[in-house]
């Protein structure tokens, strides 16, 4: 009962927040709220099915360069559905060929996605519509984004609550503890990777689109493998298996990278790294892990001997 | 466009001394996957940080670039026997499914680059660094080639060839060989995995540490040369097959001749995305490499 109370007050808090807050606080909110959505929606595919994607930065350039392109010729929520009609076709089409790779195989291509976009959109820019990148002009209010990007949080942490409960979230489980067994047990294991995996694309391209505006000028650098890196961090951080997981780690590196990033930029991407590697070494579930290994468990179960 | 005589020399010279340092670059990275399954996606942070050590080195007591690997191999060996000491030792004792253990050597690997390149950018600046070292061209069957790309690949293929003889003739190389066959057998018949794992990984990142060096005589350095070639090792190494040191070589050759014709053929801009394009083929269509099994 309490829980659910202070998620309401959360939410409530949430929701009056750019009344409240100063212009840069606003768009520190923002930022964070972006972060949330692009952890969650990572986590609720690459968490259980154990597909380490790092192909987030496409997703997110996409929906990015889609509203730099239609700009103001088109009213306010048309850009973001765009990305996410944009992020879930790329996904379609790179899913249906890469999903068969595994391991470490799917996380290269999928990392190669984002430069070859970037690349393949500069070479396109330069030789074809002679231009290196695009101005946004009339971008929609401060207040329009933080609601788009609030409701694109909330609607991503919905679904992966919704996702954990479904046929489809014990199937994607089952994938990521063994594929072949899953397959055996009768599940359609391509139509389930393929279908989850453009689900989380399509919430990356909506972010992308819905962050655009924040930049004023946007060019093909857009397609950064940082924004992959980052999801995976916060993500894993966090706990990828869980839902809250990815939120923690997103709300705490967001905070983070805000203190540190621009006093100490290389410093703080030197942490980063670091923190990757003590997080895969020493907290294999993250964050959340950690809070409920220290929690004690209320009935444990009995172990079978053997 | 005619292909003369000259044009035919340029390419396949020009090819030859790229795939030359290709073909060093990418034998380290699989001497990593191959017998690790450790994709170590910092490999080509060793070649940045090689380079910038024998950049100081030159530029701070005019130490000969040549001299200089000397002290960048044992160094990059000694920092690889203590990251796998520190770090992928760890993961791989941890007795997970093949799967996990690989994504999780992969994260390590991922926060190794940015570890190692943030590290450079406080040491050295994001401003391009570089030096001129025997800069003066060589006539070759009617081309010119700067003597120092000549001199950077023969020895990136001297290193390889005598990396392959090692393998072949020495004990620890058919020790190396044998767990790359057969991992169970190999332990069965009394070798250390752990330590031969270490002292692969110690090799591995000490070669691309050595083409660094070489690098440096070549191009201006930035701390984010590294990438670029840990792509390009990539593809060579699933171009090859994982674990197979010929088809690394061979791999390379081919890479470093088909960009060079490319650039000259078509445009530079393209080669990026070729190569790319190369990799998500393959991957796609042989996930077990052209030569692999």
């Amino acid at each position: 009962m309490a829980g659910k109370l202070a998620l309401v007050l959360l939410l409530m808090a949430l929701i009056a927040a750019p009344e409240i807050l100063s212009p840069y606080h606003r768009s520190l909110a923002l930022a964070i709220l972006a972060d949330v959505a692009l952890a969650v929606s990572w986590a609720f595919f690459s968490g259980p099915s154990r597909y380490l994607s790092l192909a987030t930065g496409a997703f997110f350039g996409a929906g990015a360069y889609l509203t730099a392109i239609v700009g103001a010729r088109v009213p306010w929520p048309l850009p973001v559905l765009g990305g996410a009609l944009m992020g879930c076709a790329m996904a379609l089409v790179v899913g249906a060929l890469a999903l068969r790779l595994r391991g470490p195989y799917f996380a290269v291509f999928t990392f190669g996605l984002a430069e070859l976009a970037k690349h393949t959109l500069i070479w396109y820019e330069t030789g074809v519509t002679g231009t290196v990148g695009r101005l946004l002009l009339a971008p929609p209010g401060p207040w329009t984004l933080y609601y788009t990007v609030l409701c694109l949080a909330g609607l991503a942490v919905v679904t992966a609550l919704l996702l954990r409960r479904s046929r489809w979230g014990y199937a994607l489980v089952g994938i990521g503890a063994d594929e072949e067994r899953a397959e055996t047990l009768g599940i359609d294991t391509t139509r389930v990777k393929v279908g989850t995996f453009a689900l989380s694309a399509a919430f990356m391209g909506a972010v992308g689109a819905a962050m655009a505006p924040r930049w004023t000028y946007l060019d093909p650098q857009v397609f950064n493998p940082f924004v992959s890196f980052q999801t995976v961090i916060m993500a894993l951080l966090g706990g990828a298996t869980t839902v809250a997981g990815p939120i923690v780690g997103a709300v705490f590196l967001g905070l983070a990278s805000e203190i540190l990033l621009l006093k100490f930029r290389y410093f703080y991407m030197l942490g980063l790294g670091l923190t990757l590697i003590v997080v895969v070494l020493a907290l294999p579930s993250g964050l959340a892990g950690l809070a409920s290994r220290l929690r004690p468990s209320p009935s444990p179960l009995p172990r079978p001997q053997p | 466009m005619g292909l003369s005589p000259t044009l035919v020399v340029d390419i396949v010279v020009g090819g030859l001394i790229t795939g030359g340092i290709y073909a060093l670059v990418a034998l380290g990275l699989n001497l990593q996957y191959g017998l690790m399954r450790v994709l170590n996606v910092a490999h080509g942070e060793f070649l940045m940080m090689g380079a910038y050590l024998t950049y100081s080195l030159h530029t701070a007591w005019g130490v000969n670039p040549l001299l200089t690997l000397l002290i960048t191999g044992p160094a990059s060996f000694g920092a690889g026997l203590v990251l796998h000491r520190l770090l992928y030792a760890r993961v791989l004792a941890g007795g997970e499914a093949a799967e996990a253990l690989e994504s999780r050597s992969l994260l390590l690997s991922f926060g190794l680059l940015f570890v190692l390149q943030n590290a450079a950018l406080l040491l050295w600046s994001a401003d391009l660094k570089g030096y001129s070292y025997l800069a003066v061209p060589l006539r070759f069957l009617g081309s010119v080639f700067p003597a120092n790309r000549l001199v950077a690949a023969a020895v990136a293929l001297a290193v390889s060839l005598a990396f392959y003889v090692f393998l072949q003739r020495s004990f620890l190389g058919k020790a190396i060989r044998a767990l790359m066959q057969d991992p169970e057998g190999a332990q069965l018949a009394g070798i250390d995995l752990s330590r031969v794992h270490g002292l692969c990984f110690g090799i591995g990142i000490a070669m691309s540490a050595v083409t660094g060096s070489l690098i440096s005589m070549l191009f201006e350095l930035t701390p984010f040369i590294g990438l670029p070639y840990t792509v390009t090792a990539l593809v060579v190494v699933i171009l090859g097959g994982l674990g197979n040191v010929v088809g690394s070589l061979l791999g390379g050759l081919i890479l470093g001749l088909v960009e060079t014709a490319s650039v000259y053929l078509a445009a530079s801009d393209i080669r990026l995305i070729a190569s790319y394009a190369v990799l998500s083929l393959i991957l796609i269509l042989k996930p077990s490499g052209l030569f692999g099994r």
